[in-house]
């Protein structure tokens, strides 16, 4: 290209109101297609053996295998729920309830504080077809037992919040490494480009914080975009649920206006300065930024449901409101295509003492809401490819502390799973008698993520990335997934 | 026929297995031999194997076999056979034969210790039973020798990870000596301005690549301006430079620049990537660093001066160890550099403490070898490096050093405290400490006077109230269930008003409390019987504390007659009785009593309490002023550090003593490793990565201002030097500048001239076609690498637009200690959009650092990294279009623009291009600028159309590439 013939196109693309220019005019003017920049230099080759394109590393991509879930809800219940007071009955410390534990206390949080066993104020009851036994503290989710998979073997290593949050997120509970979101859209993409691939709703500052949806050492692009977070009051959020995503001080006509004319002078610029791919990749990202801001705060208009679904996730009660506003958003962005949508149900459940109160008013907050998100997802045919996962960072002791609280326990805990290609009404693995040690079908935190990569159609093992000289992975250098748990 | 070699091998092994069995059978034998006949000792035998195979093998074969056979041999452990049973695993015997109950297998498939095997769940009991009988017979299997293991401990488990490097590995490139290479000859000599011209052209020769033309002074102006400084060149900056003609004027630019204290804000910042900076602890707890910034002063101020390297190395590595300048007390200085090592990540609520420390240790190693070595060492603690010749043995070595280290005041407690160190003697500190602690005892004092006086107060009231706990609980209910007046009811039941009001807050229903169920479920033909229930218990117990309190007041009396310390007061468990608890001691319960009761206490009382309070608040402003402090590490107890078996710490090997890393020690020429016999080891490890011999020092640095100025590093991984990591592509020009730092007297400075005075930095950023597709990633330098600002620049630069930055110097913009409640906004980092100082100074908490840091990649604090990986995204899109802060940039200057009386709308759009892109507008850009103003005050008409237009003008050009990108 000579600088004449440069200079020529440049007058030609004098910014003049009644001749905007199109990308596809400047194209051909410039005799330029776009398939002759050199696309592949700034990407790693780990995202170009996943196909990603520069301009798109959120393009959605073929997983390793056919998948049985295409997204993830993540239920989480910050602070340890107690399993053996929810999901995981012992008759044993009926029995022997006020009784000294039979064997030595593996290493607690708080050393000092140990009582004896004690038993669960709650009954058990059967759920659904498949009687699976639920506590009296979730009379709602009991109702959709026949679609829980129920894991009563968990095995965590971290004791103290931060690590146990950190390993349920990351893999790792000292390092700190992209979470779990991060990797899935990492490997699959993401169906929307309109919405993030990766939303961490009203998620916990403490305990990791941000390290719990972020990218770590993978490409900015993979972390998590937070809603708000859990400091903050639902209609705090409601209003800017994403960071720069609306405008208040200008119409949507004003705005279009001048980006046309940004992209008029980065087109120009661009012009002068040949085979450069990041600077198309930045112009295509203007464009992509303003459909995002045209059609994504629709996705966010939770008020939009109708009432009986609103009711269906208690947002007509003070008390299931703002985790039942969590759990219909999650439903409203799993219906667009998000990939990996966290809800967290902040830092409630880490009953030292007071289990009873503490536990009792927990439940009812996100009860009624979690029914409703399996209920609403069912009805909508949205379940059988959406896994959702329901969990803590730990469960707690059966031995009591403070008198009438729970320390924590990551040696044998219950979380459970529903939809995305698990077995319903099913519970896998077992903990000892009284709940303490994980002792059969043991589920490290390693093969949960296993697990779930694996329903996601990704084997665990694959989806590597190298950074300072390993190739590392979610899960390590351990995972196995639990197939039996697969339907 | 000659056997071939795998299976002649294999009867060697044969012959030796047979050889060992006969020799332990007759020990066996002979043993045994004395208490039963051969006879009895056959029938044991037979029943001991019927045992074995009927209870024993099938239960190892259905669960261990699966990863411990002799293929996979997981952990070093066969379970198939005898021999491997009796050998063990790595980490040493799981067969004690000298006390079988105590063999590591039984704990293990117990499930008592930390491994537990099999991993997917324990054993049936009745298994485990089996086991531990068969282990306590001896472990006799059948068809092998029944033999003792080698059970001596430590024989196993000190199996050596050592082993000989290969040829391959000695010959890597990156632990060579430094060569001192001629500068290439080539056929352009015209073209090579400075020695690296020579280097990087003889590659392009080789490729028959020419090099770019030179940039324009603007664009040049530009690039040095913020590689150097992190900021834009100013009008006159500009102005100056495209009036100098004569042939140094860039050269004087780089002097202004480097004298620049903004240079040190930037290459301060360049380095705190590599040290992994950040204000606070992250993980979990994300505890303040209350001093971190001091370490960020150090590193920005070690910049502006031109700190040498080496010393620079030395002083974050043990700073403390050196003599003090001056020869005052204390190396101030050199005890805050050893922030390096201070302020990396830590999990401090980490219940396995030991496990907590040597995951510091590890991050130490990691932080220690990634940013000075370029080797990642860390991948060496469960077993020998994957891929580099760095040993487990080499970890350990290196973990001593700082297991030698101390960085923790006490690391016992549920979340650990970190250590700060006092930037004052260690007499001077001792005797701060002894007057705390005085001070901290008359405090005690006065704050025991006022409890007393509540104490007794509540007491009184409880003298007169306690038998009417029933009475207030029937009386509470009628108010709020059954609505009665609670004024009428208090008159009627003559009962204190105040106190009913409390009753009736505490126990009206809304909350769950397992103590009030039974309360609250009682009918009212009950309510009387269960409410002399909660009466009777609360007599009981309040009888118990009182004679607690009683007890605890005649001992204080005691202890301070005789002059002795006094025990803490005792508190009332709140787990062992809440009902109790509630009504007694919580402000506002409804027999409690606070400072503010004032109804509750005499006016004598009153008076002494006022009084009390006074001296109090007094006594607390007398508080001794703490010295200055620092986030730092000095030496700890000395540690014989062992090899952790696949890193685990209850698994020790072969013993570590303190060293670096052979590969490099064992290099020729490389700097031998120093003798250490007393101390911690961290001042030879500082002298020996400072030492000019050390291949690796010089040229990782060199290769980070190489990086700093062109983008990309000679080589591309510029913390990793390892096999992993990239080849140089300019081997040569590395030795080179490294060669030339060293003589330099490692002066960074004079890194930065000799790089910005070559014209390989001065290029252009195009490049004719072929050039392209010859070398479309710009590895041999044909080109300039255009690069997009880094968020500091971005951000610095749209506060200089509008002149609202603020360039004070150092301190801190962080106040508090320790962290803050869970989801408090104090948990973020401070918002960047709301502040004017550089980026730089902003603080930066671990854990939530700010999201517009995020967004535009600024990494995550947590591991040493030298380099950023920028990316072009949608939702930074959206921060150009709707972000505030961009939009407050683009009005205030527009109203400087518009204040200038003497302008015209061209000479307007001229300055922004001036202020916005640091370079002038071209005609055409004029004249599209314009048609815009224009058309869009027209189209979206308003009272303030025409500075909206403008301020949409500058926003535009803003978030243009013009601005992001340096070319």
């Amino acid at each position: 290209m000579t600088d004449k013939f440069l200079k020529e196109q440049i007058q030609s693309m004098i910014y003049r109101p009644e001749r905007p220019l199109s990308r596809r005019a400047w194209l051909r003017a410039a005799g330029l297609g776009f398939g002759s920049l050199s696309l592949s230099a700034l990407l790693s080759d780990e995202m170009k053996a996943l196909g990603a394109t520069q301009n798109n590393p959120l393009a959605p991509r073929p997983p390793h295998f056919e998948p049985k879930a295409k997204r993830v809800i993540f239920l989480f219940m910050h602070g340890g729920p107690s399993s053996i007071d929810t999901f995981d009955p012992k008759e044993r410390l009926i029995r022997d309830h006020g009784k000294p534990l039979p064997f030595n206390r593996p290493l607690a949080f708080d050393k000092s504080d140990a009582g004896p066993l004690m038993k669960s104020p709650w009954e058990f009851r059967p759920g659904g077809k498949s009687g699976l036994p639920v506590s009296d503290l979730f009379p709602n989710v009991r109702d959709c037992a026949d679609d829980l998979c129920v894991v009563r073997s968990m095995v965590g290593e971290g004791v103290d919040h931060g690590a146990a949050l950190l390993q349920t997120f990351t893999g790792t509970s000292t390092f700190i490494r992209p979470s779990m979101g991060s990797w899935a859209i990492y490997g699959l993409g993401t169906e929307n480009q309109n919405l993030p691939g990766f939303i961490a709703i009203k998620p916990s500052l403490a305990h990791g914080g941000a390290k719990n949806w972020g990218s770590a050492f993978l490409p900015g692009t993979f972390q998590g975009t937070a809603i708000g977070h859990a400091g903050l009051k639902v209609d705090e959020i409601k209003d800017q649920p994403i960071e720069y995503l609306l405008n208040k001080r200008f119409s949507p006509d004003e705005q279009r206006f001048e980006l046309d004319f940004i992209q008029n002078i980065n087109r120009r610029h661009e012009a002068l300065r040949q085979n450069d791919p990041q600077l198309e990749a930045r112009i295509q990202a203007f464009e992509l930024a303003f459909r995002m801001q045209a059609e994504a705060p629709e996705a966010f208009m939770v008020d939009k449901e109708s009432e009986a679904t609103k009711n269906l996730y208690g947002l007509d009660d003070p008390t299931t409101q703002d985790f039942g506003w969590q759990c219909l958003l999650a439903r409203r962005l799993a219906e667009r295509g998000v990939r990996f949508i966290q809800c967290t149900h902040s830092y409630k459940w880490d009953q030292h003492t007071e289990l009873y109160n503490g536990h009792t008013q927990n439940a009812r907050e996100v009860d009624k809401p979690i029914a409703g998100l399996l209920k609403d997802l069912k009805s909508r045919g949205l379940l059988k490819d959406t896994l959702v996962i329901w969990a803590g960072e730990f469960g707690r002791t059966p031995v009591s502390q403070g008198g009438d609280g729970r320390d924590h326990n990551p040696y044998g805990y219950s979380i459970w799973m529903a939809g995305g290609g698990v077995k319903g009404g099913f519970a896998y693995g077992a903990t000892d008698e009284v709940g303490y040690h994980a002792v059969e079908d043991r589920m490290h935190i390693h093969d949960f993520h296993a697990t779930a990569l694996h329903l996601l159609g990704l084997e665990h093992e694959k989806l590597t990335y190298r950074y300072s000289g390993r190739d590392f992975r979610l899960t390590d250098v351990a995972g196995v997934v639990a197939k039996k748990i697969v339907a | 026929m000659r056997p071939e070699p795998n299976r002649l091998r294999k009867y060697i092994f044969i012959a030796i297995i047979l050889g060992l069995s006969i020799q332990f059978l007759l020990e066996y034998v002979l043993i045994s031999g004395a208490a039963a006949s051969t006879e009895e000792l056959r029938v044991q035998e037979a029943q001991q194997a019927e045992f074995f195979e009927k209870r024993i093998r099938p239960v190892l074969t259905r669960n261990c076999s699966g990863c411990h056979n002799p293929k996979a041999q997981v952990a070093g452990l066969d379970l198939t056979t005898a021999e491997g049973f009796l050998r063990g695993g790595e980490s040493g015997p799981i067969f004690n034969k000298e006390r079988p109950e105590q063999s590591r297998i039984l704990q293990v498939i117990g499930y008592e210790g930390k491994l537990k095997m099999p991993p997917k769940g324990k054993l049936k009991e009745d298994e485990i039973t089996d086991i531990a009988e068969w282990v306590r017979m001896g472990a006799p299997w059948p068809g092998a020798a029944p033999v003792a293991a080698v059970s001596e401990p430590g024989k196993w488990a000190g199996r050596s990870t050592v082993r000989e490097f290969t040829e391959q590995e000695k010959k890597y490139w990156a632990f060579q000596s430094l060569t001192h290479p001629e500068v290439p000859k080539v056929k352009e000599q015209s073209w090579v301005r400075s020695p690296i011209d020579g280097f990087i052209l003889s590659k392009l020769e080789g490729q028959n690549i020419k090099p770019a033309s030179p940039a324009g002074k603007e664009t040049l102006l530009r690039r040095a301006t913020f590689d150097l400084t992190g900021m834009p060149p100013t009008e006159a900056e500009i102005r100056d430079f495209l009036a100098d003609d004569s042939p140094d004027a860039f050269k004087k630019v780089v002097e202004r620049l480097l004298a620049s204290p903004r240079y040190g804000e930037k290459w301060g910042r360049n380095w705190l990537d590599v040290a992994r900076y950040a204000d606070s602890t992250g993980n979990d707890e994300d505890h303040r660093y209350p001093y971190a910034w001091k370490y960020r002063d150090y590193v920005i101020e070690s910049f502006n001066k031109d700190l040498p390297y080496d010393q620079f190395v030395r002083e974050q590595i043990a700073g403390d160890m050196l003599p003090p300048p001056n020869s005052e007390g204390i190396n101030r200085r050199g005890i805050i550099a050893t922030g390096f090592l201070a302020l990396g990540p830590k999990a401090i609520a980490q219940q396995d403490k030991k496990k907590m420390l040597y995951d510091v240790y590890d991050e130490q190693v990691d932080v220690t070898s990634k940013a000075f070595l370029g080797l990642t060492i860390s991948c060496a603690r469960c077993h020998n490096h994957k891929f580099d010749p760095i040993l487990t043995k080499d970890y350990y070595s290196m973990v001593g050093i700082f297991a030698s280290t101390k960085s923790f005041s006490d690391p016992k407690p549920l979340v650990s405290q970190v250590y700060y160190k006092p930037l004052v003697t260690k007499e001077e500190y001792d005797r701060y400490l002894e007057k705390r602690k005085a001070h901290q005892k008359l405090v005690r004092k006065e704050q025991l006077a006022i409890g007393e006086i509540i104490d007794t107060a509540r007491e009184q009231l409880l003298a007169t109230q306690i038998g009417r706990v029933a009475e207030y609980m029937i009386a509470a209910r009628a108010v709020y269930q059954d609505k009665a007046d609670p004024a009428s009811v208090s008159r009627e039941k003559q009962l204190d008003p105040e106190i009913l009001r409390r009753w009736v807050e505490y126990l009206k229903p809304g909350r769950v409390r397992l103590h009030l169920l039974e309360w609250d479920k009682t009918d009212p033909s009950n309510l009387k019987t269960v409410a002399d229930k909660y009466q009777a218990q609360f007599n009981e117990r309040y009888a118990q504390w009182v004679k607690v309190l009683n007890e605890w007041r005649e001992k204080y009396r005691q202890s301070v007659a005789t002059n002795k310390e006094a025990s803490a007061k005792p508190e009332f468990d709140a787990g062992k009785d809440r009902f109790f608890h509630e009504v007694l001691f919580p402000k506002g319960g409804p027999f409690a009593v606070s400072q503010d009761d004032k109804a509750r206490f005499s006016e004598t009382e009153l008076k002494n309490l006022t009084e009390w309070k006074k001296k109090l608040d007094e006594l607390k402003a007398q508080a001794p002023q703490e010295p200055e402090m620092a986030c730092a590490v000095e030496d700890g107890e000395i540690a014989d550090q062992k090899v952790f078996i696949r890193g685990d710490y209850h698994n020790e090997g072969e013993d570590a003593p303190k060293a670096f890393p052979q590969i490099v020690i064992s290099s020729p020429g490389g700097p031998p490793q120093p003798q250490i016999s007393s101390g911690s080891g961290r001042l030879q490890l500082a002298n020996w990565i400072a030492d000019g011999a050390n291949p690796l020092t010089p040229r990782v640095m060199v290769n980070r201002i190489w990086q700093g100025h062109f983008g990309e590093g000679i080589v591309r991984t510029p913390d990793n030097f390892g096999k992993m990591g990239e080849r140089p592509s300019h081997p040569e020009l590395l030795d080179f500048l490294a060669w030339k730092f060293i003589e330099s007297g490692w002066s960074v400075k004079s890194m930065h001239r000799m790089i910005m005075l070559s014209n390989a930095y001065q290029m252009s950023s195009q490049a004719d076609e072929a050039a392209y597709s010859a070398d479309p990633e710009n590895r041999l330098l044909s080109r300039f690498n255009r690069r997009r600002l880094t968020v500091e620049e971005m951000r610095d630069a749209l506060l200089a637009i509008d002149g609202s930055l603020d360039l004070t110097v150092g301190g801190t913009l962080q106040s508090g200690l320790g962290t803050d409640g869970e989801n408090d906004n104090k948990r973020l980092s401070m918002n960047p959009e709301q502040l004017n100082r550089r980026t730089v100074y902003l603080p930066l908490r671990r854990a939530n650092l700010p999201s517009l840091l995020n967004l535009f990649d600024f990494g995550d604090a947590t591991t040493a990294s030298g380099k950023r990986q920028l990316t072009n995204v949608a939702t930074q899109a959206l921060f150009w279009m709707n972000s505030e802060f961009v939009t407050e940039r683009s009005n205030n200057f527009v109203r400087s623009l518009m204040a200038d009386k003497n302008a015209n709308d061209e000479s307007r759009v001229k300055a922004a291009y001036r202020r916005i892109a640091n370079r002038e507008a071209l005609p055409e850009e004029v004249s599209s600028a314009l048609n815009y103003i224009a058309d869009y005050s027209r189209k979206f008409s308003s009272e303030q159309s025409i500075n909206k237009a403008w301020s949409s003008f500058c926003r535009a050009l803003m978030a243009s590439n013009n601005f992001i990108y340096v070319d």
